[in-house]
């Protein structure tokens, strides 16, 4: 199994530490003046031995500089931590955001407990009820995965809009997240008489240095439009290059036609915006997905096929590096 | 489904949720046997937390399934990844599937990560999360498949007597002749694929590992081709191109248990 070295992306301390080396070296210059006099380079009057000129001018400049870094570091750290500013915004709607997850989710939990526990019952006791019941039934755990991506999303969103939100790289397995997202669809494709594969090229895929949640996120969404919007097959392939590696999500629905191409990645839109009728989703899941993709140092972009050509099929194509993206 | 050996404890101060007793019964029809560790039994988080972990000594489950949260106080919000590090420690191989309450966010997974070994069976999932998806993920992290697989409630392969079984209305099993030998191995491998991760293709070059000759991908045609036939019959279903065994372009086949 390959090792990667996990790595924080966005930390820059080297500003503080070149104020230091400099001060240092100036300090340096001032010592070494008292033993090796060099007046007789310079033209007179030299009051005192111009090495220790430099050596002074040294250290004021690199202790000047090392407390302009540390201050600028420290401003930057009250900003995520206190309520100052853009951050207050994004800090203060995390934690309302927490509040509301806690309280929509618990409810919304309690709910499909109980939905699953009358499926329960009435396959074990056999029992004829209405086929309303069995549509309600199927309703709410239908709109489950959907409730439970518009929920990510949102705190996605949230995380995207903080300032200097750090993009964590730790190594990842591409496939088991892609089994993840197939697991959390499979009932939901089968109710809905579609189907799901996927492969991974290689078949022992290995390592990546990226973040399975920002993945598991983009791919999420990609499936979920693919549910929504696309044909009744969607495939998942993950295919490994030497600097990056590439998931493809193609389903054969209708296509997507250019002139709606060029908005699928416009914040809030949908299709039904280009149709005025009313939006079925809020239109930001391709948005935060493609954000996500260049956060991490990678592209998201989308190829169609429009019916009635033959094989009319669409395809999103997420491409990331295999290392960690450069800071 | 067919009995299986395995065994999962289940760590929740919620034991009688009904998402509880949904996650419990879908793995019991799966053939495990579920153990409860909850707050009903033992008070505290912490009196949980060392049960549990004498639990995982007496009964050395194949899983863990384990909740972030193991009460209301807020010391307990996060007394689940407490536990979680401990298990990581003593027995680094043994899955956990940690309950969180939340969505998934972008840092969650990270900041949980962060404290343990990359190489942990250890993966998040949250509560609203269906049964089905729960019994899915354990059956990946715990890895190794069961002797026999149920696919679909028809078909039984039995991987000890190397037989396809078919059921019938009487609940009566019948062994499929006609798939034996290669014919078997390439169906059980295709069945383990399925059970691990549905919609999972398996590569031309892992089937044609059962074949011999010179051109081993005809040759997988025609077997898939004889087993399609044989279980056909078997059921009284007839198998076209986009049933049971399916042809994935250029990659492989899957399969693709009967609608029922």
């Amino acid at each position: 199994m390959a090792t990667l070295t996990p790595r924080r992306v966005g930390a820059h301390p080297w500003p503080a530490f070149a104020g230091f080396a400099v001060a240092v070296a100036g300090l340096l210059a001032m010592v070494v003046s008292l033993f090796v006099p060099i007046a007789g380079l310079f033209p007179e009057p030299w009051p005192v031995e111009p090495l220790a000129y430099i050596g002074i001018a040294g250290v004021v400049l690199g202790l000047a500089l090392a407390v302009g870094a540390y201050m600028t570091a420290g401003e930057r750290r009250r900003h995520s931590n206190g309520f100052n500013g853009v951050d207050d915004w994004s800090r203060l709607t995390e934690q309302q955001f927490e509040t509301f997850q806690h309280d929509l989710g618990r409810p919304m939990r309690r709910i499909l407990g109980k939905c699953r526990e009358v499926r329960g019952v009435l396959a074990a006791t056999g029992e004829d009820v209405s086929i309303v019941v069995h549509e309600l039934l199927d309703e709410i755990e239908e709109q489950a995965p959907s409730f439970r991506l518009m929920m990510a999303n949102m705190q996605v969103m949230i995380n995207l809009e903080t300032p200097d939100a750090p993009a964590e790289c730790y190594p990842v397995e591409p496939t088991a997240v892609v089994s993840r997202i197939v697991e959390r669809y499979t009932g939901q494709a089968m109710e809905q008489g579609k189907d799901i594969v996927w492969w991974s090229e290689p078949e022992e895929f290995g390592l990546v240095n990226s973040d399975a949640a920002a993945l598991e996120h983009i791919i999420a969404n990609l499936v979920d439009n693919a549910l929504r919007y696309g044909g009744d097959y969607i495939e998942i392939s993950t295919t490994r290059g030497t600097d990056t590696f590439r998931v493809d999500v193609t389903d054969n629905g209708l296509g997507i036609p250019a002139h709606y191409r060029a908005h699928l990645f416009t914040r809030g839109w949908t299709p039904e915006m280009g149709r005025s009728e009313e939006k079925t989703s809020s239109g930001l899941g391709l948005y935060i997905s493609r954000t996500l993709a260049h956060r991490y140092g990678g592209e998201l972009s989308v190829t169609s096929v429009v019916a009635p050509l033959p094989g009319h099929c669409t395809t999103f194509t997420l491409t990331l590096p295999v290392g960690a993206p450069d800071a | 489904m067919p009995p299986r050996s395995g065994n999962i404890l289940i760590v929740d101060d919620e034991a009688t949720s009904a998402i509880v007793r949904a996650v419990c019964r879908r793995l019991e029809d799966e053939g495990w046997s579920t153990r409860v560790v909850s707050k009903e039994d033992y008070g505290s988080a912490d009196d949980m937390l060392w049960a549990a972990l004498e639990a995982i000594e007496d009964r050395l489950p194949d899983g863990v399934i384990l909740d972030v949260r193991l009460g209301e106080y807020r010391d307990d919000h996060f007394k689940g990844l407490d536990l979680l590090k401990r298990i990581v420690s003593d027995r680094p191989h043994l899955p956990v599937l940690m309950f969180t309450q939340y969505s998934q966010g972008v840092e969650r997974d990270t900041v949980a990560r962060s404290a343990l070994q990359v190489e942990a069976p250890v993966e998040f999932i949250d509560k609203l999360a269906s049964p089905e998806e729960v019994a899915l993920r354990m059956r990946r992290l715990v890895g190794a498949e069961p002797g026999t697989i149920a696919i679909g409630s028809r078909i039984v392969l039995d991987g000890d007597a190397g037989s396809v079984l078919i059921k019938d209305a009487a609940g009566q099993l019948t062994p499929v002749i006609d798939v034996r030998g290669r014919r078997f191995e390439i169906l059980r491998e295709l069945a383990q694929a399925w059970y691990r991760s549905p919609g999972n293709v398996v590569p031309f070059d892992r089937l044609e590992r059962y074949l011999e000759g010179d051109d081993a991908r005809a040759s997988l045609r025609v077997r898939i081709r004889e087993i399609k036939v044989a279980m056909g019959k078997a059921l009284e279903q007839p198998m076209g191109a986009n049933d049971f065994i399916v042809s994935v372009r250029d990659r492989g086949y899957r399969l693709l248990p009967p609608r029922e």
